[in-house]
């Protein structure tokens, strides 16, 4: 019962993502913070409640090592460990890392075009096909709109059904799309379904969700972080 | 030998295989004027490199056993552990890291980062040893100490700093740039022994200005007194520089990196200036042992020779003059001819004769004292005993040992071979806590389990070669385990009439997995059902039944058994017949406890390049792994697996056709998991035919 108990309560259920992936097809999302402020730790959140799900996630890390990204999966597992106390939890953890693999990448080594080519590596000789891609470290300053437009291609062609990837703002910068979407994603905000954005307040972390397309969202809801910990939590 | 404890370092030389620690270890030696002649790892000279003292090390060059010598550099004594490379070996290097306080992690310029080093660099960690970095082999094609400092950053997550850059690379090494002093360093000589100090060469002026402004950002942190000489553009005592990485190394904090090429004599000697300068001394480092008086708890070690004397048994060697015990003195002083306690047997031991080591040759000394590395002559100890003075009774922190994952059946040829086998597993079994052997009473062969297939590979060899016992080995198993995944209960009468005293006892109670720990024991008897002297009996029993699980004749682990009820008779009940009585309720309750098997599940790392990332992939699914992930570095990919051991054997082969030879790959016990339904039945089937064969 873990498993289920962990998928039910999940405060990114109010994203409905579940139903997005079931019903809609491929789609794309977007964390935004400016540099520190726990983009990973967000898409760590959203790749372990796919895990949860039974859907295979692969996570791809662009100029950051193996062992950190990985280390980010257990900290964060630590964190839920502790929280949840719940007796199954380290079983269900062990169940659901088969739907986990990470890929490191160099930040000047990483496009599109090589991802596909290490994807089907995998596919093909049926190793692990993967259902969400966790891409965390893109360039979007140097990534334009066809760029963006070639991984939504890419998902068709691949089965995938979503993509979610980490940019990062620049407080001097302050141009914005008409949702709120701040730099560098601000005119290229219609290519996601789900753009969410970390905000700190003078005491917390409100994760706001400035767009979710089909989301399941009651008025009102917002999700908040909890600064010490950086686990989602309805706020 | 010195008595000022500052002037002492105990240090480790540890890498990955082939990085070449065992020729820097011999260049230290010459350099230190130990050994007068340098002669090759591989003995192409028919000597062999010194440390590299077991015929089979120089054969195979790879060093197996660590060594340990002393030498003086400068008028530091240095204390140094050569340490194996490969990953059977290991515990060698966790003994040698526990008794060590800093070390040098070699690595190749050519190779980096690879997975032993990781290993090691884990171990380094768990013992908190602080450490400097040797970027070896920079004489090598495709040498780039640039690319392996980053490594060290990005793999180990070490602060590492290029206190050096090389003069030249490749075939065109010809020094050093020292950052610390701003000196071109060229070494001369028929053996590298003249260093000629010179201006930095034009050329490169502006990169080493470069690399060491970077270096003092990065060592300021740790002096207040050096970041006020540089806002105020003063000029920098290099003394100043060299405190601040002192401190950042001793915390742990910073990783001096030094470059050079050990086989081509260049560079050894800064490298020795670097362990000096920024290693620590015994007093630098805080050592907790237990306090066996005090409910065992923690005190640090005082590192004064006025205190009474603790040491550490951390290494025993079987030489031509009986046992000799390699210790380390953490407080206190040994006279020749002392009598001091250990602690685990409390027993006394008279020590006869005391000597510093050097590889395989000795050196009688009088006395040691704090900090020392000494051996001891004929001992009867077990590796990790703590010795101590009368008026003390304490044991230093034990060591983390692994489980051993593969086991090999030997049969020795004759009976001569019978008892010499026997002698050298005495040995072994004392030597190194990994290495275990039992005799299976069914198929009357003898087994060997360790830590890999080298590791037993080894033991085999040095069998026939130090003892003369010729043995006939079997296929390697993995060593599987059994374990239960439910509740059960058991009740089992055991009775037994056949003329005179007979035997009866009645067992009653339940057994259920154990999270933690191979078996526990509860006797939760009320009312005397099974009489006291009785229940020891049942104890054995069902240790007994540990032995051999019946799914596939494996040892049961993580099994509780609690007894709650029984019964027995005034005259046929008897230690024999409750321990029968044991046997056959563990019998009756294990079927129903739903046992499993378990296999050990080896962290396998494979390094090739880029355009056989697929094929290693696939290498790695068609032997059931898990790929956890893959790394690319420039044109070489590193795939992460999880794979069961039983699926590696020959993997060596199959992976130099797929790659051309191109890849290479190491692995490691991770756990012990689960086996699948489908190779359940099949171990399950095997073990079936092999008794029905017996």
């Amino acid at each position: 019962m873990a498993k289920k108990d962990l998928v039910m309560k999940n405060p990114l259920r109010v994203l409905g993502l579940e139903k997005k992936v079931k019903e809609k097809g491929a789609g794309m999302g977007l964390v935004i913070a400016r540099a520190g402020l726990g983009k990973t730790a967000i898409l760590v959140q959203i790749a372990l409640d796919s895990m949860l799900w039974g859907d295979k996630v692969l996570h791809v890390s662009i100029g950051e090592s193996f062992d950190k990204t990985r280390a980010w999966y257990d900290d964060i597992l630590d964190l839920m460990a502790a929280e949840k106390k719940n007796d199954n939890f380290q079983t269900t953890v062990t169940e659901i890392m088969s739907n986990r693999m990470i890929m490191t990448f160099k930040e000047n080594s990483f496009n599109q075009a090589k991802l596909e080519e290490r994807l089907d590596d995998l596919v093909q000789q049926n190793i692990y096909k993967p259902v969400c891609l966790i891409i965390d470290g893109y360039d979007f300053q140097k990534g334009d709109r066809a760029a963006l437009q070639e991984f939504k291609e890419f998902m068709v062609r691949r089965g995938l059904k979503m993509i979610w990837f980490s940019a990062t703002t620049h407080r001097d910068d302050e141009r914005k799309s008409p949702v709120g979407v701040p730099a560098p994603c601000h005119d290229i905000d219609d290519l996601f379904d789900v753009a969410l954005l970390i905000a700190p307040k003078e005491d917390a972390i409100d994760l706001k969700i400035l767009k979710c397309v089909g989301g399941v969202i009651d008025s009102g809801t917002s999700l908040t972080l909890d600064p010490s910990t950086m686990l989602i939590r309805k706020a | 030998m010195s008595v000022d404890l500052s002037n002492v370092r105990n240090i480790g030389i540890s890498a990955h295989i082939d990085s070449g620690k065992t020729t820097l270890t011999e260049r230290i030696l010459f350099y230190t004027d130990r050994i007068h002649a340098i002669h090759d790892v591989r003995g192409k000279d028919g000597v062999g490199a010194k440390m590299d003292s077991m015929e089979l090390e120089r054969e195979r060059g790879i060093t197996i056993q660590s060594a340990a010598t002393f030498c003086n550099w400068k008028g530091k004594d240095i204390n140094i552990i050569d340490t194996p490379g490969h990953v059977d070996f290991t515990i060698e290097v966790e003994r040698a890291l526990r008794v060590l306080d800093g070390a040098v992690l070699v690595l190749c310029s050519v190779g980096g980062v690879q997975s032993q080093s990781i290993t090691v660099n884990r171990q380094m960690t768990r013992y908190k040893v602080p450490r400097i970095a040797f970027i070896n082999k920079c004489d090598r094609t495709g040498a780039n100490p640039e690319r392996v400092t980053a490594q060290l950053r990005e793999k180990l997550g070490l602060n590492a700093l290029m206190v050096q850059m090389p003069i030249g690379l490749e075939n065109d090494l010809v020094g050093v740039v020292d950052l610390v002093t701003m000196k071109a360093l060229y070494f001369e000589g028929e053996n590298g022994e003249i260093i000629r100090e010179e201006e930095i060469p034009a050329a490169l002026q502006a990169r080493a200005q470069e690399k060491r402004e970077e270096l003092l950002e990065a060592v300021s942190m740790f002096s207040d007194e050096l970041m006020e000489v540089m806002l105020e553009e003063g000029a920098i005592d290099p003394e100043l520089i060299r405190d601040a990485i002192r401190k950042g190394t001793l915390a742990l904090e910073l990783t001096p990196v030094f470059v050079g090429s050990a086989y081509k004599n260049k560079a050894v000697q800064p490298m020795l200036d670097g362990v000096n300068a920024y290693l620590p001394c015994p007093t630098d480092v805080v050592n907790v042992a237990l306090d066996l008086n005090n409910e065992e708890k923690e005190f640090a070690v005082t590192n004064s020779p006025e205190d009474p004397l603790i040491m550490l048994a951390f290494k025993l060697e079987d030489g031509r003059y009986g046992q000799l015990t390699y210790v380390r003195t953490y407080q206190g002083k040994l006279n020749k001819g002392d009598t001091v306690f250990n602690s685990r047997t409390g027993k006394k031991v008279k020590i006869g004769r005391l000597c510093r080591m050097h590889s395989d040759e000795m050196e009688d000394i009088e006395f040691c004292g704090s900090g020392d590395i000494v051996a001891l002559f004929g001992v009867d100890c077990a590796s990790g005993d703590t010795f101590c003075s009368g008026d003390i009774s304490c044991s230093m922190s034990s060591m983390h040992i692994p489980e051993p994952v593969i086991s090999l059946a030997i049969v020795p040829v004759d009976n001569k071979a019978q008892i010499n086998m026997s002698k050298a597993l005495n040995r072994f079994t004392k030597e190194d806590p990994t290495f275990k052997t039992f005799v299976d009473h069914e198929t009357n062969e003898t087994i060997i389990s360790g830590m890999g297939e080298l590791h037993l590979e080894v033991y085999v060899e040095r069998m026939k070669r130090e003892y003369n016992a010729e043995v006939q080995v079997g296929a390697p198993q993995v060593a599987y385990r059994e374990t239960i995944t439910a509740r059960a209960e058991f009740n089992y009468t055991h009775k037994k009439q056949t003329g005179g005293s007979g035997q009866f006892g009645r067992v009653a109670g339940y057994m259920e997995p154990l999270e933690e720990g191979e078996y526990e024991f509860v006797d939760s008897i009320v009312g005397g059902s099974i009489p006291r002297e009785f229940i020891s009996s049942c104890d054995k029993g069902f240790q007994k039944s540990l032995v051999k699980g019946s799914l596939c004749g494996s040892g049961v682990t993580g099994v509780r058994c609690v007894i709650n009820d029984g019964a027995y008779h005034a005259v046929d009940s008897s230690d024999v017949a409750f321990q029968l009585a044991a046997i056959g309720a563990f019998k009756d309750g294990y079927m129903k406890a739903k046992p499993v098997i378990m296999e050990p599940i080896m962290k396998v790392s494979v390094e090739g390049p880029t355009e056989f990332q697929g094929s290693i992939m696939g290498s790695i699914n068609q032997r059931r792994g898990m790929i956890i992930g893959t790394m690319e570095e420039g044109n070489y990919t590193v795939v992460e697996a999880d794979v069961p051991l039983s699926e590696m054997f020959g993997y060596s082969t199959t992976l130099r056709s797929l790659t051309q030879g191109k890849a290479e790959f190491t692995m490691e016990f991770s756990a012990f998991k689960q086996v699948p339904k489908l190779v359940n039945d099949e171990l399950i089937k095997k073990y079936q035919s092999e008794k029905k064969n017996a």
